[in-house]
């Protein structure tokens, strides 16, 4: 006979509320196998845990089950408490009363009754529950960083500095991602490049990163602590370990007119390039799509001009599968594309602000470019269509940001920040210029940040004006921008020089299918999903995967920055360990009934069932059977659903505890 | 004009008028953010045309002819409310003092409104008999306005309770009061004085 404890939790008023807890208890009490039934107010307080400790002690018990709210709120508490007190945690079980029927259900009557059979059925079922021990599995101390960007280089640093390997795949040719990009950043005005380029460089040279740029990720295998993650290094069509960086193929390169990605097509590159002078590794890559030797197969210039005989048009696409043991993804963020109407997406554009039709209309990241000391006009703020320099510069804030319309709702948080930056950056360079700021709200949360804004309007003389703008066009070589100032509540018209639009932050295209790679989640916009928003905020719901960045969300730099070092700080937290325990809540195999016909491999999404031969004492192959691997094994149950002989069961949930409730009902 | 569409450039925006401001009543404009405080306070909002946070606003755009083309500067009461009351230490009482002056400068369109019309006529009354004159200055100014019977009712208990002479009371220092008039008068000439 079982001397089972039932614990019944008031929380607070949660569920006393609409459950009659004293009567529940009094039900359960009845029961044969049941040693104890009480209640109290809160069970996951200290003194409740104390009760429960006690009672183990007092009353011999030798199952709980804890009628209070989800287990994944409370069943590591109420287990940690069991095993102190000497009982085997997984005799300890939760009966959700709270979520399951508290809060859902509003007449006492049978909010109660429903109650009873929830803490009935967990009776059943701890009766049948088996001692468990925890898995140990050993921890590949290496990590793997998806994105070189800001967030990508932090957090490689910060690992690689705590000792640990760090592989840092990057799918450009170049680490450094929309930082290397940008001219000055807020709210300090420090050049972007200045700070950012050292930190390229440290990781170009620190001993404990290998760098893997023009690459992607394939595959991901394995679990946490024993990752198996294949990388796609691209063919570079330059032998990186005899290519000196010289640049004498891109000087000789006759392809010149191609227009870079980097400068926002505002500049133009060769064929074999690096994205920009200060790239790490600087090593040319060929771009295969334009380059006149793969086109043509005539040209060749840039094999003949080279020196250590460095270019290799005959490069193959190169797949090298690594473990690693935690993996960060920093994948970061595209820009809104303001016309164009992906295929599918429900995001649309505007066609009303004219973007890629006038060519005086830009987007934030090109006046960047523009303003940038190493941009295509060397920072000097000049109009793309004629070079001339704009005196009258017109911003509109939020574009796709907060438009449910359009498809986004969200804030793209960093839009204020930088089109204040902005004004001052113009104002500074073009000193007779008047900059005006159509916007709706101006956001400022952060240090320093509301003054920066402040300081752009009131000394640097920006005019904001509150109102979005209704619609740009060509007027001769002015562009005519009609807004309105709903402070005044007048119409406003003013005629630009450059227009430029702040537009919305997007995840990255792919970030989807990286998502399904790596098996984490993402929201509708593809941001991906922390497991928390509050208390995990750098944790997947996939253990061992960890996210920084603005590919969780839109983020400035020091945002971006911190959340990459707590990212690292969280790696580093798996790595101080040797051993990673588990819960035993796993499938096994009953090996004498097993036809090893394998339904279960077909099914298996976590690839945990492998065929294991039975051999006899001479080593003769008696026969094979599906063996269930306890450290690959998510206990997910669907081979014990699938199994036609019925020979897998999920420890904790065998076909005997499931007939069990349901009998008890 | 109230309604009609704002052209901004930095023409149309007359900055230097806003700096003048600035200069007179010792208060940033620019560092209104429009949280409209002073207008859910002003005792004479409902009075007025433009909100006391509009006008702030219009001086930012540069728009000083709609400023002063409405009564709303007329229409304050220097109760200071919204001074006291400001988030950002914009003394908004000082600026509309600063506004009135400057729309009498500028020929403004309100140069000729009753109240302006009535300040003049005290000062003139002052300036003349080195204290005011309610009596004249009632009289000059229900003449000059046209409207003949403007509080005409008044007159006789405002008599009976000795509240208003019939005849003007000199001030025996006007020579003093002359002093300082002129004083200011060379000041202005100096560019001293506003």
């Amino acid at each position: 006979m079982s001397r089972i404890g039932v614990f019944v939790c008031h929380c607070g008023e949660n569920i006393s509320r609409t459950v009659d807890v004293e009567r529940v208890a009094a039900e359960i009490g009845k029961l044969p196998g049941v040693a104890l039934a009480t209640d109290y107010k809160y069970m996951c307080s200290d003194p409740g845990q104390g009760l429960l400790k006690k009672a183990i002690a007092e009353h011999r018990l030798d199952g709980l089950v804890v009628a209070a709210c989800s287990p994944r709120m409370h069943e590591k508490t109420f287990r940690n408490a069991a095993k102190a007190a000497g009982l085997n945690p997984f005799l300890c079980e939760m009966a959700n009363i709270r979520e399951h029927c508290s809060w859902v259900h509003e007449d006492r009557e049978e909010a109660t009754a429903k109650a009873i059979d929830i803490v009935r059925l967990m009776v059943e079922r701890v009766k049948k529950d088996k001692a468990l021990q925890p898995i140990t599995v050993p921890i590949t101390k290496r990590a793997l960083v998806i994105g070189g960007g800001i967030a990508g280089i932090q957090a490689a640093l910060d690992i690689a500095d705590c000792g640990h390997q760090v592989l840092l795949v990057e799918r450009e040719p170049s680490i450094g991602g929309h930082m290397a990009q940008l001219s000055e950043t807020f709210p300090t005005l420090d050049c972007s490049q200045c700070i950012m380029t050292p930190k390229m460089v440290d990781v170009a040279n620190h001993p404990n990163i290998t760098l893997h740029t023009w690459s992607e990720i394939e595959n991901v295998d394995g679990y946490i602590g024993n990752f198996q993650v294949t990388i796609r290094k691209k063919a570079r069509s330059v032998d990186m370990d005899k290519c000196t960086g010289c640049g004498v193929c891109m000087a000789k390169c006759p392809q010149k007119k191609i227009k870079s990605t980097f400068d926002r097509g505002l500049g133009t590159r060769p064929a074999i390039y690096v994205p920009f002078p200060q790239a790490v590794p600087n090593t040319p890559v060929i771009d295969r799509e334009n380059c006149t030797y793969f086109k043509s197969g005539k040209c060749g210039v840039c094999a003949k001009v080279c020196g250590p005989g460095a270019v290799d048009y005959d490069q193959q696409d190169e797949l090298i599968t690594e473990p690693v043991g935690a993996i960060v993804v920093a994948t970061g963020f595209e820009l809104y594309t303001i016309n164009e109407k992906p295929k599918g997406s429900p995001i649309k554009g505007y066609g009303e602000f004219g973007h890629g039709t006038i060519p005086d209309v830009i987007d934030g990241m090109t006046f960047e470019r523009l303003a940038s000391a190493s941009g295509p006009t060397g920072g000097k703020i000049l109009r793309p269509s004629d070079g001339r320099e704009p005196k009258q510069v017109v911003f509109v804030q939020c574009v796709g940001s907060r438009a449910r319309e359009k498809g986004i709702s969200y804030c793209s948080k960093v839009c204020c920040m930088y089109t204040a930056k902005h004004t001052m950056l113009y104002k500074h360079k073009v000193h007779d210029g008047q900059a005006y700021v159509f916007f709706m709200d101006a956001r400022t949360p952060g240090k320093s940040y509301d003054e920066f804004w402040r300081r752009a309007v009131e000394e640097e003389e920006a005019v904001y004006i509150r109102g979005m703008v209704s619609r740009l066009y060509q007027k001769g070589d002015k562009i005519v921008v009609m807004g309105s100032d709903i402070s005044v509540g007048v119409q406003v018209e003013i005629e630009a020089d450059l227009v430029v639009l702040a537009t919305a932050v997007q995840p990255r295209q792919g970030a989807d299918a990286l998502a399904q790679k790596l098996g984490i989640s993402y929201d509708t916009y593809n941001f991906y999903s922390e497991a928390h928003a509050k208390l995990k905020p750098v944790e997947c719901a996939t253990a061992g995967i960890y996210l920084a960045g603005a590919c969780q969300g839109p983020k400035d730099i020091p945002d971006t920055v911190s959340q990459a070092s707590a990212a690292a700080a969280k790696v580093m937290t798996l790595f101080s360990r040797d051993q990673l325990e588990r819960e035993p809540i796993v499938a096994r195999v009953n090996e004498r009934n097993c036809v090893a016909c394998f339904y279960c491999k077909k099914v298996c999404p976590y690839g945990a069932v492998e065929e294991k031969e039975i051999r006899d004492r001479q080593g003769n192959l008696v026969r094979v059977v599906a063996y269930v691997n306890p450290g690959v094994c998510g206990g997910c149950g669907t081979c014990q659903a699938t199994c036609p002989s019925k020979s897998v069961e999920l420890e904790g949930y065998t076909d005997e505890q499931v007939m069990a409730m349901i009998e008890a009902l | 004009m109230k309604n009609s569409k704002m052209h901004l450039s930095t023409e149309t925006m007359n900055l230097g008028f806003v700096r003048k401001v600035e200069a007179l009543s010792g208060s940033s404009v620019r560092r209104c953010f429009q949280c409209g405080k002073c207008s859910a306070g002003c005792p004479m909002r409902t009075f007025m045309e433009h909100p006391p946070n509009r006008i702030v606003r219009l001086l930012q755009l540069g728009q000083y002819e709609r400023v002063l083309a409405g009564r709303s500067i007329w229409y304050c009461a220097s109760c200071e409310t919204c001074s006291t009351r400001c988030p950002n230490k914009v003394d908004l009482a000082a600026i509309m003092d600063a506004l009135r002056k400057l729309s009498w400068d500028a020929d403004g369109p309100s140069k000729e409104s009753l109240v302006q019309l009535a300040n003049r006529l005290f000062i003139e009354n002052i300036k003349t008999y080195g204290r005011q004159y309610e009596m004249r200055l009632a009289a000059a100014f229900n003449l000059r306005s046209g409207k003949l019977l403007k509080d005409f009712m008044l007159g006789p208990k405002l008599l009976t309770k000795g509240k208003l002479k019939m005849f003007h009371q000199k001030n025996r220092n006007i020579s003093e009061i002359e002093r300082i008039f002129s004083r200011i008068e060379e000041m202005r000439k100096k560019g001293e004085a506003p």
